[in-house]
């Protein structure tokens, strides 16, 4: 397992740089490979089937299924059967089962290109005229057919029908300008805009997807043009909600899948009604996956989601109550999971995390300090800043010298990445950050050896942390140490996360503690926007970043160059035609952060533990632990995850069997 | 009587009222509001959110509005009996709090039976051998367990019971019988798990009792009353059970106020600790989530069954009592 696994890492560095260019720019057809000749009926519906609840596997499966071969990714085939149970600490946390199942219209492959998957083959031309085919004979999850009806449904009496909807997503419009959609027969939608939309596909892709469609039989018993308008008010009552608008929009939610009723793609379909602390998902005996011996997938038939106070979660994964957990897991419970691995209980795996830094410090430059905020505006002072941190120092003491040495900027998995960014303002030398310090006008010290402001004061940082995690303190004590060989004295204040966020975006804060890039494995085709300022919550330049989230209403507009900068290589982007012209644009973004340090990351690819039930098949070794792209687990298939021996009992058996055994506590300390 | 009892009914309507702007404003305090934690929240998980949709939330929900204005729906909401809506749950509040109710009822009521058969004996015990050594033993004991902090224990007691028994961790009971219908094995299963919270939850609380019920006992055995007893030749159990030990009494019936809400509220660090599903983690992590109209609700009614609980010791200790006197200081 552990070579297979091997390989697939390999496996996907290598293609990594492929991955940018399968993107399709030119008129580009992705259809599947060929169907098994045969399929084999899942034995947990054997009994509906045979008793005629559920047609056979081949009339519930689309004419021309997506094929999904385990062992082209290192795996091998599975078998159909078992319960994988999974860890989660609130009801919010059901999202979790839309991001690991990861069924979109389209999807990232494991190299990070685009890959048709509930659509049988998508075209793209002029980078504007999207022509998507669905699989012919796909169905709901409750039979019925899944046709370009449900796409219209939502152009017409969502999108373009204020009594329901929220309006048209900003995502669907173009300068402004929405598409023209033509439904040209039962299987063929087609989206036209004006200009080129780069954004489409890849927010198709994204572990929370732009929805394009919805289950119209379902859905036209909440619509006021479908619905009679007593039984809808009735409706609207019984659940005490405001209008027949909320209703709608409760009903058609796929992002959290709570509504048992509510027909979905999904591999597993909920069958709890909330409120509950143990949701059950049973396998959709409709769903649009098979391997290459003719199962469809999911291969597990029931997934369990246990709700439970989060800080419990580590002990319960080492009992052996989760069979697959990464969530609530951190990197230093890796040490309690080995020693639970050691007694047979689970297995540990490490995989890498996607962000550009584990851990970045972040100077406002949107402060409200005159004199701070001229000095966080100086590139040579960032710069200097971060020079002045002994990141190996870190990376040992800390992370065990697991992580790696870097600047803030993207993985050296992604295509875009450049070992110059990484290295950016990323050595230690003293001697140089004390040169630069000199230069921006901090060159007077008094008797401590600390620097003087130009007002006079003392050049103490007061940083502020979310008061989340110990080993930010940890962290920012060894800095501590090294800021002040630069003559720079840092002091840590926690707060809590609301009023961490509030106090720097109004200036009041100079400088933060926070993490890094979201998504560090970008391609080429991702979106930039993250590197521009276009979001408040982007704590470096929130100002700047209210500003063109409000297109100009709020916030304050990029008053330094780099800014501008970084708003007009995004705006390349997105009216690029060729991957060339974006990968450029990326570059020329990427680039500019390299020169001028707006977050000053310490150290990146950090790991997370991946903790599984040994019984757990087609878990890769090596993976990136991302939510974007790929719904963390979701781009590496857990419908392929299979349990060893779980066909060997009557399907879905109780678990107290794995109760009775003696638990793993015993066992330790009978030693 | 009747109409002590009738003013102290209307006396509620005003306490309540300031007891809900108080709440109100207490959970408007923080900076932010359930969105806005929602989003920091998905945010430190790496997830993204448009801030657009987000806007449109907090106009459906009515966040645009004046705190004030939204102050007088919740409470016209709650005189009609609507507890309000959760954002977390998407759902109403009651369906959310009426799941959890039952369990923390049971709990709470188990533990307190607990503590008072552990509680009297030792306390009656320990003041009828004041300072001997079963007593200064018994009172280590009974402060140990104020001492250990509950969650402390609480996690120890979890870790035993999987060495020993194979109890999973967490949880009122096994995986497989949550959502399922009442059975034998459900209910062994709940009793498997259900003496851990019991226990711990009731530590703390005999020990006080312990304490309580020695200290009035010993103020009530220097008593004149009680030594007439003896020297009529009463024999010193049944003088101690039939004289001081009913004076020492009136604290049960005035704790009684504080125990109504409790059974209800659970303890909530504890039942965190064992991620039992009771309603105190829904409180608190209502309360972090600023899920402002579950907590609010949720504190109203704990407020309201204060407010009744200490209207029914007040009246058993006047039935019980006679020394005392309804009317306050205005008899004079």
């Amino acid at each position: 397992m552990k070579k297979t696994g091997l390989t697939f890492a390999a496996f996907a560095l290598l293609f990594g740089g492929i991955a940018s260019s399968s993107f399709a720019e030119r008129a580009e057809t992705v259809s599947a490979s060929a169907p098994p000749p045969v399929y084999i009926e899942t034995p947990s519906l054997a009994k509906a089937v045979e008793k005629g609840e559920l047609p056979p596997v081949a009339q519930r499966l689309p004419e021309n299924p997506r094929v999904l071969d385990p062992t082209k990714y290192g795996g091998t085939l599975g078998r159909h059967g078992g319960r994988m149970r999974w860890l989660m600490g609130k009801q919010k946390d059901l999202r979790m089962l839309v991001y690991y199942s990861y069924a979109r219209l389209v999807g990232y492959n494991e190299k990070y290109g685009l890959k048709a998957d509930i659509l049988e083959k998508f075209t793209v031309e002029d980078g504007r005229i999207f022509t998507f085919t669905l699989r012919k004979g796909h169905k709901w999850s409750d039979g019925h057919p899944f046709t370009t009806e449900d796409f219209r449904y939502w152009w017409e009496d969502v999108a373009n029908d204020k009594r329901v909807g929220r309006g048209m997503p900003a995502k669907m419009l173009v300068n402004g300008k929405p598409p023209t959609v033509e439904f040209i027969d039962e299987v063929t939608v087609r989206f036209t805009w004006e200009d080129a939309n780069p954004e489409f596909l890849p927010s198709l892709a994204a572990t929370r997807p732009l929805v394009i469609f919805m289950p119209a039989h379902f859905m036209k018993q909440f619509h006021p043009r479908y619905a009679d308008k007593a039984e809808l008010e009735k409706r609207v009552k019984a659940v005490k909600l405001r209008n027949a608008k909320r209703l709608h929009m409760r009903m058609a939610r796929s992002a959290r899948p709570e509504n048992p009723e509510r027909p979905m793609l999904d591999p597993w379909i909920q069958t709890t009604k909330p409120p509950s602390t143990l949701f059950t998902f049973r396998r959709n005996p409709f769903y649009h996956r098979v391997d290459p011996a003719g199962r469809q997938l999911p291969y597990v038939d029931e997934v369990r989601i246990a709700m439970g106070s989060t800080s419990l979660i580590p002990a319960k994964v080492g009992a052996g109550d989760s069979d697959l957990q990464a969530r609530y897991l951190r990197f230093d419970d890796y040490t309690f999971l080995k020693a639970a691995e050691k007694r047979g209980t689970i297995k540990v795996k490490l995989w890498d995390k996607s962000r550009g830094a584990h851990m970045a410090i972040v100077p406002n430059l949107n402060a409200k300090d005159p004199v701070w905020r001229k000095l966080n505006r100086d590139k040579r002072f960032r710069q200097a800043l971060s020079l002045a941190i002994n990141r190996r120092e870190i990376n040992q003491a800390i992370f065990y010298g697991l992580a790696k040495e870097s600047a803030d900027t993207i993985l050296p998995g992604s295509p875009l990445y450049r070992k110059d960014y990484a290295k950016a303002f990323a050595r230690f030398d003293l001697d140089r950050a004390n040169e630069l310090l000199d230069a921006v006008g901090l060159g007077e010290r008094d008797g401590d050896g600390i620097r003087l402001l130009p007002d006079g004061r003392r050049a103490e940082i007061i940083l502020t942390s979310a008061g989340e995690s110990s080993e930010q303190a940890d962290v920012l004590s060894l800095i501590r140490d090294t800021w002040r060989k630069a003559g720079i004295a840092l002091y840590t204040r926690s707060s809590q996360r609301e009023l961490f966020r509030k106090r720097i975006y109004s200036g009041e804060t100079i400088m933060s503690v926070w993490e890094g890039l979201d998504n560090a494995m970008a391609s080429a085709a991702t979106s930039p926007t993250e590197l521009a300022p276009t979001k408040q919550s982007q704590l470096h330049w929130p100002q700047w970043g209210l500003y063109y989230e409000t297109s100009g209403e709020q916030g304050a507009a990029p008053d330094l160059p780099e800014g501008r900068k970084l708003i007009a290589a995004l705006e390349r982007w997105q009216a690029a035609a060729s991957p060339d012209a974006r990968k450029a644009a990326w570059h020329a973004m990427l680039k500019i952060h390299a020169q001028n340090v707006f977050t000053i990351g310490i150290v990146n690819a950090t790991k997370q533990p991946v903790a599984m039930s040994p019984k757990l098949r087609n878990v890769p070794d090596h993976g990136v632990y991302a939510y974007e792209p790929g719904g963390f687990f979701g781009i590496y298939h857990p419908d392929l995850f299979w349990l060893e021996g779980a066909d060997k009992k009557s399907s879905v058996t109780s678990d107290r069997a794995t109760n009775g055994e003696p638990s793993i506590l015993t066992k330790a300390t009978g030693n | 009587m009747l109409i002590y009892i009738l003013r102290r009914a209307l006396l509620m309507i005003p306490t309540l009222a300031i007891i809900s702007v108080l709440v109100f404003t207490i959970i408007e305090l923080p900076p932010g509001d359930y969105f806005e934690s929602y989003v920091a929240e998905l945010e430190a998980a790496g997830e993204k959110v448009d801030k657009s949709q987000i806007e449109f939330l907090k106009q459906e929900y009515g966040f645009d509005r004046h705190p004030v204005e939204r102050y007088f729906y919740w409470v016209g909401g709650l005189l009609q009996g609507d507890l309000g809506y959760s954002f977390a749950y998407e759902l109403p509040v009651n369906k959310i709090i009426g799941d959890r109710l039952f369990f923390t009822i049971l709990i709470s009521f188990l533990t307190i039976i607990v503590t008072w058969m552990i509680a009297f004996p030792i306390g009656i015990y320990s003041a009828m051998h004041q300072y001997s050594w079963s007593d200064y033993g018994l009172t280590f004991v009974g402060l140990l367990g104020i001492a250990t902090p509950n969650f402390l224990l609480a996690l120890v007691m979890m870790y035993l019971a999987n060495v020993w028994f194979g109890t999973s961790i967490g949880g009122l009971m096994a995986q497989e019988y949550v959502n399922q219908p009442w059975s034998w094995g459900k209910f062994v299963s709940i009793l498997e798990h259900i003496w851990i919270p019991v226990i711990v939850i009731g530590t703390a609380g005999t020990a006080g009792m312990i304490r309580t019920l020695r200290a009035n006992l010993l103020d009530e055995l220097q008593k004149q009353y009680y030594r007439t007893a003896r020297a009529k030749g009463l024999s010193r159990t049944k003088a101690v059970t039939k004289y001081p030990l009913r004076m020492a009494l009136n604290f049960f019936v005035a704790d009684i106020g504080g125990i109504l809400p409790q059974i209800v509220s659970g303890a909530e660090i504890v039942a965190i600790v064992l991620s039992l599903e009771t309603t105190g983690p829904l409180l608190i992590s209502a309360l972090q989530s600023q899920d402002m109209y579950l907590a609010g609700s949720f504190l109203m009614f704990l407020a309201l069954l204060t407010v009744i609980g200490v209207l029914i010791s007040d009246i058993l200790l006047a039935v019980l009592d006679p020394r005392i006197r309804l009317a306050g200081g205005r008899t004079k």
